[in-house]
């Protein structure tokens, strides 16, 4: 498993960006959309879901709002822009090519 | 429990300067983990270990809190700016040192004095026309946050912005003094008193400073 988690970290912001793709969110929804997604066998620490939060949108990958909710608190919201698709596709690319690389050598 | 999630969050955000960019972000924190907490409700969880499978989620907060207590390093200009910026005020540069030489030039070699005079104020023109453009679409300080800081750096970055203006129109009126000095000594061989034209624009250029001051206090009132 922690192998595992450690795959996956590097992969943390394609993953968030491949949520967004879909349609504009949170950091919760995000979060539990991995958990659901992956049957309760990963969910990221709040640490690390902010932090990436904060590098995609100083890159330009995505860009942030806050929603006007009626009850409770306001949730700040994003979304995916244009740079952060051509970002999302070239890491596809890049994982399809290392994942047959690694099934030749392993 | 939620002023505990609450009392937390602020606590790791304790020594985080208090910028806009901080107080979202904690904003921002508090009301998703407040969401989670009432999920883990949900499921049948205690107040107690809804609470502490929400903080055991948080993992380390300092990557977060570093990065907004990192002094933000001014962006400059980027190299490609920089680039059209010299090339600006090259090509200024340079019509303004080839102004007299078109005078010159009309006058010695075609005999069109008005014609070099025309020309040459042209030229001037020309080049003050383009570092007043440079110098006043250079892009202003913008604020990076909040704080007292960038207010500060963005109040002086206003205040500064006439000088450069005022640089390039004074370099402009003085090739302008030289140019009538050449004009004056060859056209009509002024030679012995037309030094006292430097004088006299020493003179006009100190006015004017103290006019463009005087002007600069009015807007700062």
């Amino acid at each position: 498993m922690n192998i595992t988690s450690d795959l996956l970290r590097g992969h943390t912001e394609t993953i968030i960006l491949k949520h967004l793709l879909e349609k504009d969110s949170y950091g919760y929804e995000i979060n539990k959309a991995i958990q659901e997604k992956t049957n309760n066998q990963y969910e990221l620490k709040e640490a690390t879901l902010y932090s990436a939060f904060r590098r995609l949108e100083t890159s330009g990958l995505i860009v942030s709002y806050w929603g006007d909710e009626q009850t409770g608190a306001r949730r700040r919201y994003y979304a995916i822009t244009n740079e952060g698709r051509a970002y999302y596709t070239q890491n596809r690319k890049d994982w399809e090519d290392a994942k047959t690389l690694i099934e030749t050598l392993i | 429990m939620i002023t505990k999630i609450r009392t937390y969050i602020t606590r790791a955000f304790e020594d985080v300067p208090k910028t806009k960019k901080s107080v979202e972000m904690q904003e921002e924190l508090i009301s998703n983990l407040i969401e989670k907490f009432n999920d883990q409700l949900k499921t049948g969880k205690s107040e107690e270990e809804a609470y502490t499978a929400v903080i055991a989620g948080i993992g380390d907060l300092s990557e977060l809190t570093e990065g907004l207590r990192e002094r933000h390093v001014l962006s400059g200009p980027t190299v490609q700016q920089r680039k059209q910026s010299a090339l600006i005020i090259t090509i200024a540069v340079m019509i303004f040192i080839m102004s007299p030489m078109a005078l010159i030039f009309s006058a010695e070699v075609l005999g069109q004095e008005t014609l070099g005079l025309v020309s040459m104020f042209a030229l001037i023109a020309c080049g003050t026309g383009l570092l007043v453009f440079h110098f006043a679409s250079r892009p202003k300080y913008i604020k990076d946050d909040e704080s007292m800081v960038e207010e500060f750096k963005e109040w002086k970055a206003a205040k500064d912005k006439n000088k450069p203006v005022f640089d390039a129109l004074s370099s402009a009126f003085w090739l302008i003094i030289v140019a009538i000095y050449f004009y004056v000594n060859f056209i009509y061989g002024w030679w012995t008193f037309s030094w006292i034209i430097f004088i006299i624009g020493a003179a006009i250029h100190n006015i004017l400073k103290a006019f463009f001051n005087l002007s600069r206090n009015d807007h700062e009132k």
